[in-house]
């Protein structure tokens, strides 16, 4: 028991990752973002290509998460244009079809040129032991990425004034005009800033199992489900929805079977958005 | 200070502001009253940048502002106090507070200034703004803009959801406000309010300016008397 919740707080952390950068292109701005995914991917392929061209791993790794960032601008400075042209749901709607339409590109794209890269970063050594089960330290070293992550997001959001801003627009857009924040200034910052999360996603999950140009699809999946019970726009959110999600499907998969786990994820989602729309840790509007 | 030339505004191409034009000077209190509906929170928000204007201009202090985002506007100077407050509800009155100021500059002199004018503020640092009373989040929304130290301070009825004693006592803050050389603008329906504390008024009806004048020839014209003082 006590390993399936350690295996299951392991997976909980990766979820949350995942869910992170998603949520608060959400909650900022009514943006879905379907292409997250390949994001990530774009990233793991970046690390790769650089691995094999011989650039040392914290370099390559700082490349990826550059080109993640970078990607998110892109999408900030052209598909999302017209997107942020709206409110409300068309605007939900309209984000949704170009960032799926974006996906399927890129998707298409990597398949073609690098179907085979494959980024794996194996941490070397023997497994530690942790209240006496024995954990792998690639899942050791990639919680620990994902908690000093979350811990800089939390940090950020709390004590900076440009992460106070960030958040004054999630909560009350016109309020956040009123005092003279500019709501696409903060939301261009979040999309870079996703684009980077999407990429330390690849890092970090590369560390557990092989990330390749077919990845994309099962990290936006899995980030929308954890988005959806953590409350959209809630970092902590997803954080404490991810861990959950984490141990429930360990466990689920290890009772009955892995084929299990994502129609159970699927639907505690699905619960969720009955029980409690806003999610976990949801305010009312 | 504040001009405003033949100004028309609404909603999908059907104005409910018609050609409005008005004035306020460097340290005047000017109020604009007018019933339900008559086109004063129409007027302000599309003055403020909330609303793009379908025609007419808006100088502030020399600038043309007709049109500019309420971001831009906000950093001018005009500071609008909504109706609806629109405060941070999830975050603490200080936090509150603090992103009034230039946001990414704190300014701990003027907080300090503006939790002496509002003692309850000071009392409540710590809560979060959407569990705060109706008259706690007034005061809250008026001191967010004043963190600014704003040239103009605009407010859409202030009165908003208080009973009669706090809206009074929110009328009386405004005034202190007014003797330190704040220049205001206010919104008001309940007119007895806003004319102890405006020297200068306009009436929008039907989205017309329809009457304009000091305090005093408004309190004593016939029309007005009728419609909003209750007079008969
Ligand atoms: N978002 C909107 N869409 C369409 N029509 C609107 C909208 N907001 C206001 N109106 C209409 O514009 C007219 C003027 O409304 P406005 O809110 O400006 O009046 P007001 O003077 O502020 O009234 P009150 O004193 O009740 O706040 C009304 O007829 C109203 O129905
Ligand atoms: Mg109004």
């Amino acid at each position: 028991m006590i390993a399936n919740i350690l295996d299951g707080i392991v997976l909980g952390l990766q979820f949350g990752l995942l869910a992170a950068g998603l949520t608060l292109v959400y909650g900022l701005g009514g943006v879905l973002n379907l292409a997250y995914g390949q994001m990530a991917v774009i990233s793991a392929i970046v690390i790769t290509l650089a691995l094999s061209a011989g650039v040392p791993v914290l370099l390559a790794v700082a490349l990826g998460l550059f080109v993640g960032g970078l990607a998110g601008l892109i999408l900030d400075l052209t598909i999302l244009r017209p997107v942020y042209r709206l409110r409300g749901e068309p605007r939900v709607l309209l984000s949704l079809l170009l960032t799926l339409g974006v996906s399927f590109i890129i998707d298409g794209f990597l398949n073609w040129r690098y179907p085979l890269e494959t980024l794996s970063l194996r941490i070397p050594g023997e497994a530690v032991e942790i209240l006496g089960v024995p954990m792998r330290r690639g899942s050791l070293i990639a919680s620990a990425i994902t908690l000093v992550t979350f811990a800089a997001l939390f940090g950020f959001f709390r004590y900076t004034s440009l992460g106070r801003a960030v958040r004054s627009v999630i909560q009350d857009q016109e309020g956040a005009r009123l005092v003279g924040i500019y709501p696409h200034r903060m939301l261009r910052l979040i999309l870079v800033l996703s684009g980077v999360l999407a990429g330390l996603v690849a890092v970090t999950r590369s560390m557990v199992t092989p990330v390749d140009a077919q990845s994309g699809l099962s990290i936006t999946v899995f980030a929308l489900i954890v988005t959806v019970v953590g409350g959209l726009g809630n970092v902590a959110g997803a954080l404490l929805a991810g861990i959950i999600l984490g141990i429930v499907s360990v466990i689920a998969a290890n009772l009955i079977g892995t084929y299990i786990s994502l129609i159970i994820l699927l639907a505690a989602a699905a619960l969720t958005i009955l029980i409690r729309p806003a999610g976990l840790l949801g305010v009312k509007e | 200070m504040l001009k405003v030339k033949s100004l028309s505004a609404g909603y999908q191409g059907n104005d409910v502001v018609h050609q409005v034009d008005f004035e306020v000077g460097s340290g005047e209190a000017v109020m604009i009253i007018g019933s339900n509906g008559a086109g004063k929170t129409t007027l302000f928000r599309a003055m403020c940048g909330l609303l793009v204007p379908s025609s007419g201009q808006v100088f502030f202090e020399g600038t043309d502002i007709s049109g500019a985002p309420a971001e831009r506007i906000a950093r001018l100077g005009l500071r609008f106090v909504a109706a609806e407050r629109h405060l941070f509800p999830q975050m603490t009155v200080h936090e509150n507070l603090l992103l009034g100021a230039n946001p990414y500059r704190p300014d701990p002199k003027t907080m300090s200034l503006i939790l002496d004018l509002f003692p309850r503020l000071a009392e409540r640092r710590r809560q979060h703004a959407g569990t705060m009373s109706g008259g706690e989040q007034q005061m809250l929304a008026v001191g967010r803009a004043l963190m600014s130290k704003p040239r103009l301070l605009v407010l859409d009825e202030p009165s908003t959801g208080l009973a009669p004693l706090l809206a009074q006592a929110a009328y009386e803050a405004l005034g202190a406000l007014r003797k330190q050389g704040l220049t205001v603008l206010v919104a008001e329906q309940q007119v007895p309010l806003a004319m102890s504390f405006s020297e200068r008024g306009y009436v929008l009806e039907n989205g017309y300016i329809k009457l304009q004048g000091t305090a005093q020839e408004l309190a004593a014209n016939p029309i007005v008397r009728r419609a909003y003082l209750g007079v008969t």
